[in-house]
């Protein structure tokens, strides 16, 4: 495989450490949950909490790198212009009755949002030390919903510009999170390659091991791996799906292959407004608990591993400590 | 007035197995205002004004947070509403189903309860209107059970099957009915076709209804509807209040121009004042209290009867109205 490196000039590649520990079979660390834990520390989820708590966003970053993360997300999931836009008419309507500007927020906050990161890297003086920041893009419309998946073409187009926007922007890689149907994980992959960053993608699995979509995730796998994803993960679902799901890439000949599981029960508020990353009952999975079942996954040979909605810098550290 | 016939019609099967009156007193009374071409004062927003207090909507706070929204209530009462409405907007099953891929996902990952949760929420949302009533005093204030569409409200694409409209207005009605609502305000509608649903329900329930639409810039309704097309589509099931809200002031205006060629039936007006800044409200000062009675004014010269207020409006609004309107229209 080309190995395409996502160095611009004088910029160290921070990606290489990472590839070079998955090459030598050892396992990378990833970040945990990252709206649940903004959301847990008191901010109101508006714009991601990055306009009004830049600090306490960075705090996140810097909270999941002391507790050992090889890999940090951005805090940018389902953050695109869809994501405003689809609450109006259309753009007019928008323009109409909307604040000024706000067709550019997604762009600027998608920006913001990988600055934090990038931040939060050089403030824990970890730049040049393994540490790589992965540009985190979740499908265009609500990750629970394939059906509201928009058209391979449209897929790619909002796909290619949001990977421009984390490119420039200083992201290391993509990680492309809770994908829930294939044809938009294709569009989304090829996007990322012909950008020339490496791209991670991870899917959402049912309790029956498949995509939401109901497509098998062994076929998803191999579609990935020929599109050039160095790892293939799941996430956004229980533990014990999560493991099953595991299982299965193993199965079907996998060959980096990863996991973070959600914790807690899925609570979206009253009103409509789309993503809101609200999980309740997280208590029933501390740490020691989520530990367990990450060396569940271990064992089956996941290489990438860390925690999604709901799970925590003491989640992460127990992972750290006991895999 | 003509709709009292053709509701009794509609839920005379309904009406006969529950033994309800078909109106309460409550509504009788305002109903027959209306009929006299009294100006009827509706009350201003609810989810911006809770904003406005310090307060986050993302739970509507009807359980959480019973003192404020009472006290949001009971000052749209002291401004001189007639009607007010309930803190439940985008309350329905669906707000929570559409989060999840399906019922089965919804169960498997989702929080405990949450497909009962909209109708709790109802009851409770009813249930602080109610207690700002009793604490007035004024027992003659009608309480209109605030629905909007079932999908997103600025999204006419997005209406569900015409068969799965019907069954969940049924439900979500039936919610409002059971929780002592006097009429329903379907309000934020973006086309005919689903007001249509939800008025046949309505009358099916037994409860009377009003219908507020979003208009856009050209007098027409958000899904480009023209006034002749939603007097038609309405033929038959027409609200007894036909409102426009969730626009701009001059936008209001203008449709209500254009809807006063086309139809003779009571009708209403509540624009938003600022910009729709999901998922929050900005406030802007372009119609402080004084210009927005001016611009009330307006709408009564073009046949409103129904004023009130939309997102961004204040009890300061509610009051400027109802000092400043004349006490009837001229008909």
């Amino acid at each position: 495989m080309v190995r395409v490196l996502s160095g611009q000039p004088g910029k160290p590649m921070s990606y290489e450490p990472v590839r070079d520990k998955l090459e030598r079979g050892e396992t990378v660390l990833l970040d945990g949950g990252i709206g649940t834990e903004i959301l847990r520390r008191g901010v109101y989820w508006r714009c991601h909490g990055i306009e009004q708590h830049p600090e306490i966003v960075r705090q996140v970053h810097l909270d999941y790198l002391a507790a050992g993360a090889d890999v940090i997300k951005t805090n940018t999931f389902q953050l695109n212009r869809r994501a405003y836009l689809n609450l109006f008419h259309g753009l007019e309507h928008m323009r109409h009755i909307g604040p000024p500007d706000l067709e550019h927020k997604a762009r600027k906050l998608v920006r913001q949002a990988v600055e934090l990161a990038c931040e939060a890297r050089r403030l824990a003086g970890r730049e040049g030390d393994g540490v790589a920041i992965a540009g985190v893009i979740s499908p265009l419309e609500h990750s629970f919903r394939p059906d509201l998946s928009p058209s391979p073409k449209a897929c790619r187009a909002e796909h290619a510009e949001i990977v421009e926007q984390m490119k420039s922007a200083g992201a290391d890689f993509i990680l492309l999170e809770s994908m829930n149907c294939l044809h938009e994980a294709r569009a989304a992959c090829e996007a990322v390659r012909a950008s020339g960053l490496p791209v991670w993608v991870s899917f959402t699995v049912c309790e029956n091991g498949r995509l939401l979509s109901n497509e098998p995730l062994g076929k998803a796998l191999q579609a990935m791996r020929r599109l050039g994803a160095e790892v293939v993960l799941a996430n956004c679902a229980p533990p014990a799906d999560i493991t099953k799901a595991v299982a299965l890439l193993r199965y079907h000949g996998a060959r980096h292959f990863g996991a973070f599981a959600h914790i807690g029960r899925y609570d979206p508020p009253s009103w409509k407004f789309g993503f809101y990353p609200r999980f309740s009952g997280t208590e029933a999975f501390p740490p020691e608990r989520y530990l367990k079942a990450a060396r569940r996954w271990k064992k089956l040979g996941a290489q990438v591993i860390g925690g999604c909605c709901g799970t925590t810098p003491d989640h992460i550290r127990a992972l750290r400590d006991g895999l | 007035m003509a709709f009292e016939g053709e509701q009794a019609r509609g839920s005379r099967r309904r009406n006969r197995i529950h033994g309800h009156s078909l109106v309460n007193k409550r509504y009788a009374n305002l109903r027959e205002r209306i009929g006299r071409r009294e100006v009827i004062i509706l009350d201003g927003a609810i989810g911006s004004e809770m904003l406005r207090r310090g307060l986050t909507w993302e739970s509507h706070k009807v359980e959480s947070e019973p003192a404020a929204i009472r006290s949001i209530h009971s000052d749209y009462i002291r401004a001189g509403a007639d009607v007010i409405s309930t803190n439940t907007f985008q309350l329905a099953r669906r707000s929570y189903l559409n989060h999840f891929a399906d019922h089965k996902h919804m169960r498997h990952i989702g929080a405990k309860g949450l497909g009962k949760r909209a109708p709790a929420l109802i009851r409770e949302g009813v249930a602080r209107a109610r207690e700002a009533r009793d604490q007035a005093g004024r027992p003659q204030v009608c309480i209109a059970g605030a629905m909007t569409t079932l999908d997103w409200c600025f999204r006419p694409d997005q209406a569900p099957s015409q068969r799965d409209m019907r069954a969940e207005y049924r439900e979500t009605i039936g919610a409002f009915k059971k929780a002592g609502v006097d009429l329903m305000l379907f309000e934020t509608f973006n086309s005919s076709r689903e007001a249509r649903v939800a008025l046949e329900a309505a009358r099916e329930a037994g409860v009377p209804a009003w219908v507020g639409f979003v208009c856009d810039w050209k007098g027409r309704l958000l899904n480009g509807e023209t006034m002749t097309q939603v007097r038609k589509g309405l033929r038959g099931v027409e609200p007894d209040v036909l409102l426009f809200n969730c626009a701009p002031v001059p936008d209001v205006t203008r449709a209500l121009g254009e809807l006063a060629k086309v139809y003779d039936r009571p009708v209403g007006a509540y624009a938003h004042v600022g910009r729709f800044d999901p998922p929050d409200w900005m406030f802007t000062d372009e119609y402080p209290p004084e210009k927005y009675l001016a611009a009330a004014s307006r709408w009564l010269a073009r046949g409103a009867q129904v004023v009130g207020g939309c997102c961004g409006t204040t009890p300061m609004h509610i009051e400027a109205l109802k000092q400043g309107l004349p006490k009837t229209v001229s008909s």
